[in-house]
C-alpha cells in the first residue's frame, strides 16, 4: 500500500530498548558505581540536602546560614538526613525523591546563633497620615558543613 | 515643701533635636541631591525608601523564582528538551528538587543536569508510550465505509 501522509501518525515514532538488555546494562552500571565508590575514586562531593524547610546544595567546608533557630548549643554535630543528590565528578546518586541513610553521611557543626541586621518594615498610606514602622531582628543560625560521605551499598 | 504644680520661669524643651534628625539622616547619606542633608526632604525621601524595600521583599521571591525558570529552560533546550516537558517528568519520576537547586546545578554541574535531562526524557517517552496504548481499537466498535448515492 501506497504511503501517504495519514499512514503514520504525525508524532516521532518512541522506541525503548530491550527491557532484558537495559536491565543488564543497569545492573553493570551500579556494579561498577559501587567499586568506584568503594575504592574511593571520586574527588570532592556534593550534596543537595532539604533542611529548615530549603534545599541547598552544598559540599565540604561550606558555610550555611539559616533564618531560624535550631534546638542545638554551639558546637554541637548535627547529622542531615534528608539527602535528594550527592554527586561526585563521575556519577550522581539522584535519591527518589530521598537516598536511603546507609548510603549517604552529611554532618555539620554549628558555628553562630546570631540575630540578623535589624530590617524595617514601613507601610505608608499618602495623604491619609497612616504610616507604620516597624523594626524586625530575627534569630540565625551558621552551620559549618564538615563532611559528606558514602557508603557501597547500592543495589 | 511640696510644690503641686511647676512654676511659670520652668520650661521643658527639647534637647536632643540633632539625634533624633541624624536618626533620620543617617538613612540617606548615601542619596542623590540635597535629599542626604536637608531634614525635609530626607524625611520624604527615607519614608519612601522603607517603603519601597518591605514591598521589594516581597517581589524578590517571585523574581528569583522567574529567573531560576528561566536558566533552567536555557539549560534544558541545550539538550533539547523544553521547560514545562522537563519539570513535569522530572515530578513524575519523583525527582523533587527545586528550581532554585536545579538552576545551580544548571551552572555548576553541566553533567548532573544532563543525566537530570537524560531521564525527563526518558520519563517522557515512557509516557507517550503508556499513553499511545497497544494502537488497537476498543471493543465493540466497527467501522465501514459510508456510501452516499
Amino acid at each position: 500500500v501506497a504511503k501517504t501522509s495519514l499512514t503514520s501518525p504525525p508524532w516521532p515514532e518512541v522506541r525503548l530498548p530491550d527491557p532484558v538488555e537495559e536491565a543488564k546494562h543497569h545492573a553493570e552500571v551500579v556494579r561498577k558505581v559501587n567499586a568506584m565508590i568503594a575504592a574511593g575514586q571520586y574527588g570532592r562531593l556534593f550534596a543537595v540536602v532539604h533542611f529548615a524547610s530549603k534545599q541547598w546544595k552544598i559540599t565540604s567546608e561550606d558555610l550555611i546560614m539559616m533564618d531560624n533557630v535550631l534546638q542545638a548549643e554551639c558546637g554541637d554535630r548535627i547529622r542531615m538526613e534528608k539527602v535528594l543528590l550527592v554527586g561526585a565528578d563521575d556519577f550522581t546518586l539522584i535519591g527518589r525523591p530521598l537516598l536511603g541513610k546507609e548510603l549517604v553521611r552529611v554532618e555539620a557543626t554549628v558555628i553562630e546563633k546570631t540575630e540578623s541586621w535589624p530590617k524595617i518594615n514601613m507601610r505608608f498610606r499618602k495623604r491619609h497620615n497612616y504610616q507604620r514602622k516597624k523594626i524586625i531582628v530575627h534569630p540565625q543560625t551558621v552551620l559549618r558543613i564538615n563532611t559528606i560521605q558514602i557508603f557501597p551499598c547500592l543495589s | 515643701m511640696v510644690f503641686l504644680s511647676a512654676p511659670k520661669w520652668l520650661r521643658s524643651r527639647l534637647t536632643d533635636r540633632f539625634w533624633r534628625v541624624q536618626e533620620v539622616l543617617k538613612y540617606a547619606r548615601h542619596f542623590r541631591g540635597r535629599k542626604n542633608r536637608c531634614y525635609k526632604l530626607a524625611v520624604r525621601s527615607v519614608r519612601r525608601a522603607f517603603v519601597k524595600s518591605t514591598k521589594a521583599r516581597r517581589e524578590k521571591k517571585r523574581f528569583l523564582r522567574a529567573l531560576w525558570i528561566t536558566r533552567i529552560e536555557a539549560a534544558s533546550l541545550e539538550h533539547g528538551l523544553k521547560y514545562p516537558s522537563f519539570i513535569s517528568n522530572l515530578l513524575k519520576s519523583q525527582v523533587e528538587l527545586n528550581r532554585k537547586v536545579i538552576a545551580d546545578l544548571a551552572i555548576y554541574e553541566p553533567k548532573t543536569f544532563k543525566s537530570l535531562a537524560a531521564l525527563a526524557q526518558r520519563r517522557r517517552q515512557e509516557g507517550f508510550l503508556a499513553a499511545l496504548g497497544d494502537g488497537k481499537e476498543p471493543e465493540g466498535i466497527f467501522s465501514r465505509i459510508v456510501h452516499h448515492y
